[in-house]
């Protein structure tokens, strides 16, 4: 599955139209990408890639929302039902087709829901002789398409503008998938594929299906993948340059298919794409995903194979260093302090907690006010703030747009095409506050409601 | 959780680390009445900032600092009121109303030496020795090799500027110097010029374009008295050199996107 660089030529055709000259040819020592500079952030202790990954399955797991997602459900179990893997837990109650299933084999323990029966959580105990429930797939397109929002796998995909899952009958007008990602310590998603032989290139054509535009498949500079569909020319590979936040998905789709309100982009991950191709090849939801265990709080770093939305207790409790510590649920840029993995996240970040003061004196209020800066903290453009945004997209003025909450003027300079993850390298160069992906969050959620509904 | 380096003091205490082999020279070369001028200027801006910051809850920031040795430098030489005079519009109304360093779109320096210039026209702009001038090279290069002076800025300035005194008139070799240190000291400050890429070129480039116009038709005027004007009018163009530099991006983008 995994060859050498001379492929990346083979079959579609490299997309190198972006800014500036194009890249050698291959090979490690390959060009970076022109005035797109990026950073390189100490990760601190990452998995060594010699080992091999782990299986471990977490006795609990949770099926959450995204941040700052909502969904409204139809429960369709109760607390204490045994379910299968895969077997519908819930359904959305704007969309009945789109439901939300188990991620492994147990029984519920918790079903939470916020008023207006919003998904706060639904946590399951592992228990294996549950078994997985085989959904059916149709052959043809809505088939396929139905099958999928029934199945859950609907929720793999994201889309932007905005965020969150793709409305059921949306039709984007490019599909970007993720085969590269840059955060610190995040697992290789080639890694992850390596061995899923043809289920990647079949999830490829299950996704040209549902696009008639490109779909662009990014990889990482020096890398290919052997035997991807042609997609009638639609497939384009896109070499992604070294460094963060080339990496992410938001920085690809802005540099090569703008997202807008008219035209919706998704983006999906490589390895999802692969269980996407075995879900349609089976009729089994993927049960596994490839995590990466790290940081400092850590003994040693490692690679698991384990279910979506696994406790992260589970994941990293025998690898801690001795002190209190906190886990989060993404690399340490992004990331939430919570117990299980978020429904994106294939990454366990665990740091040390840092000692609480016995007794918190409080300063003397001039001490407080020489350092407290009136919020937003002033923006100051540097060589850095400028590179955390990939340099493909003005980042000072977008930045300052959106820390002013000028929708108009953050859309006009690429805004539609990021979520408040792509911002997160910002927050944590200019030590933001409040955050940069906060006040994103905010503004695109009022940028939503303005677009109105998807 | 964690938080990165680039916060604003660090970038103003880098900025001042860059400067520091300036104010070395101009220190040796002034002798004490440098040094009473510049403590004078620290005492009057620190005076504004401290006011800032017990009625509106502006913390004041080490870029006071650098203003302040700014101003020392490069404004006319009227008496210690009229300084304090000039120190206090430069940095009221150039910065603190703004909020401060960061949400200002003009130096406070050149809106200070502005000022003095035009409320006290007999008062005699500095001459600047030349070891100020040479130690602006590695200030300027500190600050690009930090990241926290646009390096963009700096090449359009001096490719520019060579071009001027290569193939402008005679007479514009003087000027260089006081521009050299207006453009250490003014023109790089991260905050108050342009914030694109192209927008860093022009704003250099504009720059040098402007002294270089001034060299040559203003008569009588004095270096430094030029350079800061140019570095004024390059400041207030910035935001038109960096609104030209978004439209010609995203017309290269709705060509490549539709």
């Amino acid at each position: 599955m995994l060859t050498t660089p001379d492929t990346i030529a083979e079959g579609g055709r490299t997309d190198n139209d972006a800014d500036g000259p194009g890249f050698g040819q291959g090979g490690r020592d390959a060009m970076r990408w022109p005035g797109g500079a990026g950073l390189v952030i100490e990760a601190g202790t990452v998995p060594d890639p010699a080992l091999s990954p782990v299986e471990v399955i977490a006795d609990e797991a949770a099926l959450l929302p995204e941040p700052g997602q909502t969904l409204r459900l139809e429960p369709l179990v109760e607390a204490g039902a045994e379910v299968a893997q895969g077997a519908p837990l819930a359904r959305l109650r704007q969309a009945p087709q789109i439901a939300l299933t188990a991620p492994m084999p147990g029984r519920v323990a918790a079903l939470d829901l916020a008023p207006g029966r919003i998904l706060s959580q639904i946590v399951l105990f592992h228990e294996p002789e549950a078994g997985r429930h085989e959904h059916v797939v149709a052959a043809n397109a809505e088939g396929l398409r139905a099958a999928l929002q029934g199945a859950g796998v609907w929720r793999l995909i994201r889309r932007r503008p905005f965020g969150g899952m793709p409305p059921p009958d949306e039709r984007p007008v490019a599909i970007a998938v993720m085969a590269v990602d840059s955060r610190p310590g995040a697992p290789d998603p080639l890694l992850a594929i390596s061995e899923a032989g043809e289920a990647f290139a079949r999830g490829l054509t299950v996704l040209g299906s549902l696009t008639d535009g490109p779909v662009l498949v990014v990889l990482p500079v020096g890398a290919g993948i052997a035997g991807m569909p042609d997609l009638g020319g639609r497939l384009r590979r896109v070499i992604a340059a070294e460094g963060h936040p080339h990496g992410l998905a938001g920085m690809q789709v802005h540099t090569h298919h703008p997202a807008s309100t008219t035209a919706p982009v998704w983006d999906i991950h490589a390895e999802d794409v692969a269980g996407i191709g075995s879900f349609v090849e089976t009729g089994l939801v993927p049960a596994a995903r490839l995590v990466a265990v790290g940081g400092d709080g850590l003994r040693a770093a490692r690679l698991v194979r384990t279910q979506p939305g696994a406790h992260l207790g589970a994941l990293s409790r025998h690898l801690l260093s001795p002190g209190a510590h906190r886990v989060f649920s993404g690399s340490f840029l992004e990331g939430r302090e919570q117990a299980f993995l978020g429904p994106r996240d294939r990454q366990v970040t665990v740091l040390a907690r840092p000692p609480t003061p016995a007794a918190p004196r409080r300063p003397h209020w001039f001490l407080t006010a020489l350092g407290g800066a009136s919020r937003p903290r002033p923006l100051i453009p540097t060589a850095a703030l400028d590179r955390s945004l990939g340099g493909s997209l003005p980042a000072v003025p977008l930045l300052r747009a959106i820390s002013a909450g000028d929708a108009e003027g953050a859309a006009r300079l690429g805004a539609l095409s990021l979520l408040p993850e792509d911002l997160a390298l910002a927050d944590y160069v200019a030590a933001a506050a409040p955050p940069f992906s906060a006040m994103f969050t905010s503004l695109l959620a009022r940028m939503a409601e303005e677009a109105g509904p998807a | 959780m964690r938080r990165g380096l680039w916060d604003r003091e660090t970038v103003a205490l880098l900025l001042i680390a860059a400067v520091l082999p300036m104010a070395a020279a101009w220190l040796w070369w002034g002798g004490a009445g440098a040094a009473g001028r510049l403590v004078w200027a620290l005492a009057v801006s620190g005076a504004w900032h401290l006011v800032f910051m017990l009625a509106r809850a502006q913390p004041p920031s080490f870029a006071g600092a650098l203003a302040g040795f700014a101003v020392a430098v490069l404004s006319p030489e009227a008496g210690p009121l009229q300084l304090a005079l000039g120190i206090t519009f430069g940095m009221v109304l150039g910065e603190l109303v703004f909020g401060g360093w960061g949400r200002n779109f003009l130096h406070p320096a050149a809106a200070t030496a502005m000022f003095l210039g035009f409320g006290y026209p007999t008062a005699a702009w500095p001459a600047l020795v030349l070891p100020v001038a040479w130690a602006a090279i590695p200030a300027v290069l500190i600050g690009v090799a930090f990241g926290v002076m646009p390096w963009r800025t700096a090449a359009g300035a001096v490719l520019a500027g060579a071009v001027a005194v290569t193939f402008g008139p005679p007479g514009l070799a003087p000027f260089a110097a006081a521009g050299a240190v207006v453009l250490a000291l003014i023109v790089l400050d991260p905050v108050a010029g342009a914030a694109t890429s192209v927008g860093r070129w022009l704003h250099g480039a504009s720059y040098a374009g402007f002294l270089a116009l001034f060299a040559t038709g203003w008569v009588g005027v004095a270096p430094v008295q030029a350079a800061v004007t140019a570095a004024f009018l390059a400041a207030l163009a910035a935001p038109l050199l960096d609104e030209i530099a978004i439209q010609a991006w995203l017309m290269q983008r709705r060509r490549r996107h539709g």
